[in-house]
């Protein structure tokens, strides 16, 4: 009897393990399809596991980063990890100086582009000799084809950036002749160079990438004109990345291998980094694990002053931010020293203009014209808009919690201690969850007022200031969309008058003329407060000692990271 | 004469009925032994938490959102204060020496970037302003941003800027390296606490201390109101199911079966995203959880007490259902409830902090600790006090309610009496 | 919607998914055991089992039903959150038509049942838009290895805590163990991790605070059955056991410890009664040994009752799962929940939720017929 009941107790104690182990056991029947992550071990002469404790062995390093891979495809990616990984397995037309925010080069073309003069029509003459990977040559015709693939598909895909950088601009593009390519253009923009070194620019090999749907993961080997291929990736662990043989430019790689590991979070990885799991930790870190990591002895931060900017969006047409002057007011009561200081510990610089330092024609338009915190003149403003000691101003701002880091519930607890110390503003603040927020915000109906942040498409001031005048202005509502006109109509003169300038700056060739109107256009930008640019957060790259970037080029102490965020893997080298 | 109904009270209660409440509750002392301490220190700590709750600027120093202090003070420590530094030879001692008449170009001062000594410069020079207003002198500093306190330093001596304010205790470090500046008068903002913190000040200069306290009333809010609308719900759906049975109790069972046995805070993470971050969905979406606990105890209580002897007599002499309910079984039922509320409180109060900690539920900016502790996971490495002291706030008052409601147990339990 | 192919990656023979596997090798016994209860065991048995099975199913249903349709009814939308202020409405509406998000409600809960049945849930509607399976392939395992050694601690400790307990009324080790068992059970979850992360890896620097494993290692680990402690052992890699066993250290004591305090408690005051019995008495009174009466006839019958109660702390573990994973940064389903409720990922949400009832209803189920075997009064 006992020895019946300890028999049938094991079989029930399986049955319970069992129980608690079940899970979906029914898909075999998808065997092929449903196993875990995409990943193969072929490609030439691959080593298995890296090794970083051989010294005179083969050269790898190691860069950790919480960014996952979204799509390999340069139709499709939208990203910037994944346009990191594309543009080091390839090169555009042109390309930015690596360390470089303002020097852009001729890259896969011989000379910059010569422009027609209806500014309708760009020749570029394409290098002799270049081949992907895989051996395949890159002429004209093959990069045309790969061009007119992102235009055709490139909608479909659900990333999105043939939209957003290629259809509004680009009608068509041919080969003349084996190195000869045009662009036939559907309307006249200053900034098409710029435009021919982002991901969609970059010539896909037709091998891999089919020419009829986008291929977000192709299998390993991926190959490409530039200096590396990648080997093997896998899902959410890592990307190996070895020299391309055939490439011959001026970025040859200098190790033997690359290997990005992905980290679910920065807490894990700024500890790999100080365990030595890790030789570079690249995106994100968050401001708090960069002041610890500050105070660790061989460990380099470099901050790279980036284009990653965070602004207050104020809806023109909802009240109170209606009137002028509660406007100005508020613009008049920002101390942003306080913020950068008190909540990120010093790591955000602040910002006086919408458009970043650095950026061509960049001013610092906000404090010339407030001068922050300036106390009397913002109780002026208020009190002009019929604000009073007795009769507060009611002000609701809205922010996501957990978007932009856990910082933001204390920068807004901070923007609201500076806003009530005018003693005639009440802030109530609002918490919206990311997904409802970003919905509501951006349509320009529900919120008053608004954190958000923005980095830029393209290194160009246009990419910070039409976004938030043009069509609505993400929720600014300085213009109004209308028929037949692709910047919408302003709301009142002022707001015409900027978007008349900002139309006028995107056309003109001349650079100088160019910087003068971006000038003119933030000083209108500042007086109208059509958004309030808070700070800007510096991209952080932290590295062990025995790592160095190439001092031939600028930015050598952020490993030639420039403020154009590229990371151009061909300038490390290490001492291990 | 109608037939005496029998009294439903224990034996042992009738002789000391007979004396006054208080000597009962002493008396009750030498039958429980230990127990009885156990409960009444708990409820010394429950009244000690409920009052911090409803009173909290009782005991809190300072208001908890306001910043009243540097960052990462630790606790005891003293903050640093701020000085203004010039060059020897530009006899700029203090703030007001810098002021200038409206449409002069502003004086550059410098600051060191991550330490607070901007915001004492712009109080102090919105202060001068005020007693500045209505003459032509204005005070308008432009702030210049260093990275370190010597590159400060060194613009201060090279004259590239006219002043700098900088900690005086780091300036004193560094003094001798640059023999032309020399030390002005302070540069005090009202955020200048002479004093240290008791508990420190966490990533915002907020006081620990006073977060702690106000928590009090966050947690109790959530515990009591989750505790009393599951109470409010599950008691009368228990005594209903168990009283009647039939269909009703069979579904209302299988509900409140499947509800029990799903894991709780998952439950109730569903339910706040659903419903969005404010302190009342929080509070329902913890009640929903402890309804079934109720619902089944006394159910099962109702159960028991309908079969016994004493309650069938009372049926067949007449006596209404309501008369039963109200004479027979609420008593046998309330000892039970009253150990259950007890304990969903500490569960309660601990499940909303789980909440909390995940950033779910709560408004970001209130003062409660399971925020404190999520946001000081972050600087775990730096600031060990940021999540030591509000752990140890739950965990006292998780303990007082838990240990009221375990001692309370032991003694309405009678199966756990010695014979 | 843009195609991609996805590629076997196990080192088996046979493609099949690491959750297959370990369904198969657990479920098969399993099955087996379950088969003998039916042919051996009273057809008032039997009635019972089949009534259990039948409940259990239109409970987990409903549970997932409610969960689709409170998704579909909150604010907030997967396709505007993943794309943020560049999404263009053109862009949005086109994704959302893309993944079905527009198609009538019917249709869309039509298809959800349909996943739920064959076990496929689709694909996650943010990110890499990868299949579900997938995603939960990984993580599930992660948390099976942190729950299933927390839960033997929290038994261990606590049924010997708790008969230790009880042969000791009323003296020092019986309060001091209460007490114990009390203040643990007042602790919160995340306040003990946070706790031991500063004490053992903060400041002592023996034991690491964050992952599964270190990065090194992981690139060497052939994945299996994705628990990294089996998949190591399996292939004889011992650096990477012992980088996993190091990370495992600090969640289990925390999820450990805490259950521990609610067993202790439940073992004691249920030996506690069984030592009323009289059937102990008269064995005291044969002479027995005390530490034989407590521990071989005590103790067993006072398992009764604990095991239901092991059924229902199975609710407690994964709660307390959530909460240990992301003080830990562990890769698991409860973290997975609170991240994808966040980008209100739809699919991976009403998938992960139906899996937890699946899994709880499992384990009731299976501890209800254990107890219905062990408990010779219980009878059908």
């Amino acid at each position: 009897m006992r020895r019946r009941f300890w028999v049938v107790a094991l079989i029930a104690a399986f049955a319970l393990i069992a129980a608690a182990c079940g899970g979906t056991g029914t898909t075999t029947t998808q065997a092929t399809t449903t196993t875990a992550a995409p990943t193969t071990t072929a490609g030439p002469g691959t080593t298995a596991a890296p090794t970083t404790t051989a010294a005179t062995g083969p050269k790898t390093i190691i860069i950790g980063t919480t960014d996952t891979i979204a799509s390999l495809d340069p139709a499709d990616a939208y990203a910037t990890r994944d346009w990191e990984l594309i543009k080091n397995t390839g090169e555009g037309l042109m390309k930015w100086a690596p360390g470089s925010g303002d020097k852009l080069i001729p890259g896969l073309a011989t000379a910059p582009p010569t422009v027609s003069d209806d500014g309708l029509t760009y020749t570029v003459t394409l290098k002799d000799g270049i081949k992907f990977g895989d051996g395949t040559d890159l002429t004209a015709q093959v990069f045309a084809d790969s061009m007119n693939r992102v235009l055709t598909i490139g909608p479909d895909c659900p990333n999105g950036v043939a939209d957003a950088l290629v259809t509004p601009y680009l009608a068509s593009v041919e080969a003349t002749d084996a190195s000869t390519i045009v662009f036939h253009l559907s309307q006249p923009v200053a900034y098409f160079p710029q435009l021919l070194a982002t991901g969609p620019y970059i010539p896909a090999d037709p091998n891999i990438f089919p020419a009829d749907q986008c291929d977000l993961f192709p299998p390993a080997p991926i190959y490409g004109v530039g200096p590396w291929i990648i080997t093997q990736y896998t899902q959410q662990e890592q990307v190996v990345l070895e020299p391309n043989p055939y490439y011959n430019g001026d970025y040859k790689p200098q190790v033997d291998q690359i290997i990005v590991r992905f980290y679910s979070d920065p807490q894990t990885m700024a500890l790999a980094l100080q365990n030595g799991e890790i030789d570079i930790a690249w995106r994100f870190l968050g401001t708090e694990l960069i002041q610890q990591l500050e105070s660790v002895p061989d460990v380099t931060v470099g901050a790279i002053n980036g284009g990653a900017i965070r602004y207050l969006i104020i809806n023109h047409t909802m009240a109170p931010f209606d009137d002028d002057n509660v406007r100005k007011a508020v613009a008049s009561l920002i101390d942003r020293d306080q913020m950068a200081d008190t909540v990120f510990g010093g790591q955000v610089t602040p910002l006086y203009s919408q458009v970043p330092p650095g950026f061509l024609g960049a001013n610092e338009a906000f404090d010339t014209a407030y001068q922050a915190p300036n106390m009397a003149a913002a109780q002026q403003y208020l009190t002009d808009a019929g604000y009073s000691e007795s009769n507060h101003l009611q002000l609701d701002l809205y922010y996501p919690p957990e978007h932009y880091g856990a910082s933001t519930a204390d920068w807004m607890a901070v923007l609201q201690q500076q806003l009530e110390a005018s003693g005639m503003i009440d802030v109530t603040l609002n918490a919206v969850e990311w997904s409802t927020y970003v919905t509501a915000l951006t349509g320009g109906e529900a919120y008053s007022a608004g954190v958000l942040g923005w980095f830029f498409d393209y290194p160009d001031p246009s990419n910070y200031l039409e976004p938030f005048v043009y069509n609505g202005g993400e929720g600014t509502n300085v213009t109004k969309p209308a028929e037949g006109n692709a910047f919408g109509v302003g709301i009142d003169d002022k707001s015409q008058q900027l978007t008349d300038l900002l139309g006028q700056a995107a056309t003109e060739t001349d650079q100088t003329k160019r910087a003068d109107l971006y000038g003119q256009a933030q000083d209108l930008y500042a007086d109208l407060v059509v958004t309030l640019p808070l700070f800007f957060e510096p991209e952080h790259v932290v590295y062990a000692s025995y790592i160095h970037g190439d001092s031939m080029y600028d930015s050598p102490d952020t490993l030639n990271i420039g403020p154009t965020i590229e990371f151009n893997y061909s300038t490390l080298t290490t001492d291990k | 004469m109608a037939l005496q109904t029998p009294t439903n009270e224990y034996e042992w209660s009738v002789e000391l009925e007979k004396v006054g409440f208080v000597r009962r509750l002493l008396g009750a002392r030498r039958w429980y032994g230990a127990d009885w301490w156990l409960v009444a220190i708990s409820a010394v700590m429950v009244l000690v938490f409920i009052i911090l709750g409803l009173v909290p600027s009782l005991l809190a120093p300072y208001s908890p959102d306001v910043q009243v202090g540097p960052r990462f003070l630790a606790p005891g420590a003293s903050p640093d204060l701020p000085v203004l530094v010039s060059l020897a030879s530009s006899g700029i001692t203090e703030l007001g020496d810098l002021e200038t008449s409206t449409g002069d170009p502003r004086p550059s001062v410098g600051v060191v970037r991550g330490v607070p000594t901007a915001q004492a410069l712009n109080e102090q020079a919105q202060a001068l302003n005020e007693q500045l207003a209505g003459t032509d002198k204005e005070l308008r500093p432009r702030i210049v941003r260093f990275n370190s306190i010597d590159e400060a330093l060194q613009a201060v001596a090279d004259g590239t800027i006219a002043a700098a304010v900088v900690q005086s205790a780091e300036y004193e470090d560094l003094a001798e390296n640059y023999p032309q500046v020399v030390e002005g008068k302070s540069v005090t903002g009202e955020s200048a606490a002479a004093g240290g913190f008791l508990l420190g000040t966490n990533q915002i200069g907020q006081d620990v201390f006073s977060r702690l306290i106000w928590g009090t009333r966050i947690a109790l809010l959530i515990g009591f109101s989750a505790s009393i609308i599951a109470l409010v719900l599950g008691v009368p759906l228990g005594l209903l199911a168990g009283f009647r049975g039939g269909k009703l109790d069979r579904l209302l069972s299988i509900i409140m079966d499947s509800l029990y046995a799903f894991p709780g805070l998952i439950l109730a993470i569903s339910i706040t995203a659903v419903l969005g971050p404010s302190v009342l969905n929080v509070i329902v979406a913890i009640a929903v959880l402890y309804i079934p606990t109720y619902y089944r105890i006394v159910r099962g209580q109702t159960l028991s007490v309908k079969e016994e002897l004493y309650v069938e007599a009372a049926r067949s002499i007449g006596a209404r259902s309501r008369e039963i309910l109200r004479k027979y079984i609420y008593p046998n039922v309330i000892p039970s409830v009253a150990i259950i509320f007890s304990v969903n409180v500490a569960d309660a109060i601990l499940t909303g902090a789980g909440l909390s900690f995940l950033g779910l539920g709560l408004p970001p900016n209130t003062a409660d600790w399971g925020i404190d502790l999520a946001r000081g996971q972050g600087f775990i490495q730096t600031a060990w006090w940021l999540i030591t002291f509000p752990g140890i706030a739950i965990m006292l008052v998780v303990l007082a309610f838990t240990m009221m409601g375990e001692g309370l147990m032991e003694i309405f339990n009678p199966k756990l009496r010695e014979r | 919607m843009g195609s991609f192919r996805a590629h076997p990656r196990t080192t088996l023979p046979f493609t099949m998914s690491p959750l297959s596997l370990i369904f198969l090798i657990i479920g098969v016994p399993a099955f087996v055991g379950l088969a003998y209860i039916f042919v051996r065991g009273s057809t008032g048995l039997r009635r019972y089992i089949l009534t259990r099975i039948a409940l259990t199913l239109p409970m987990v249903f409903i549970l997932a039903s409610l969960v689709f349709f409170v998704l579909r009814v909150i604010p907030g939308d997967p396709v505007s959150s993943a794309l943020g202020p560049k999404g263009s409405p053109e862009t949005v509406a086109r994704l959302r038509e893309q993944l079905g998000l527009n198609d009538p409600l019917i249709l869309q809960y039509a298809r959800f049942l349909g996943s739920v049945v064959t076990l496929d849930f689709g694909n996650s509607l943010t990110g890499a838009h990868r299949p579900i399976v997938d995603e939960m392939s990984e993580r599930f395992p992660a948390t099976l290895e942190l729950v299933i050694p927390a839960a033997i601690l929290s038994l261990v400790l606590g049924i010997f805590g708790g008969a230790f307990a009880a042969s000791r009324r009323k003296r020092t080790t019986d309060y001091s163990l209460r007490l114990y068992s009390v203040i643990i059970y007042s602790l919160p979850i995340f306040w003990l991790g946070l706790m031991l992360q500063l004490l053992f890896g903060v400041k002592l620097g023996w034991l690491p605070i964050a992952g599964r494993i270190d990065a090194i290692a992981g690139t060497t680990l052939h994945h299996i059955t994705n628990i990294y402690s089996v998949d190591a052992l399996l292939t004889g890699n011992w650096t990477a056991l012992r980088s996993v066993l190091e990370h495992l250290v600090l969640p289990t004591l925390t999820l450990g410890l805490i259950l521990s305090g609610v067993f202790v408690r439940l073992t004691r005051i249920n030996v506690i009664e069984t030592l009323q019995q009289d059937y102990i008495a008269a064995a005291r009174a044969r002479g027995i040994r005390e530490r034989v009466v407590i521990y071989n006839h005590a103790l067993k019958n006072a398992m009764i009752p604990v095991i239901t109660l092991i059924g229902l702390q199975v609710a407690i573990l994964l709660a307390g799962a959530v909460l240990t994973e992301t003080v830990f940064s562990w890769p698991g389903m409860g973290r997975y929940l609170v991240e994808r409720i966040s980008s209100r990922d739809y699919t991976a949400v009403q998938s992960v939720i139906t899996m937890f009832a699946l899994f709880v209803a499992l384990i009731s189920l299976a501890v209800d017929i254990i107890y219905s075997l062990v408990d010779p009064r219980v009878r059908y």
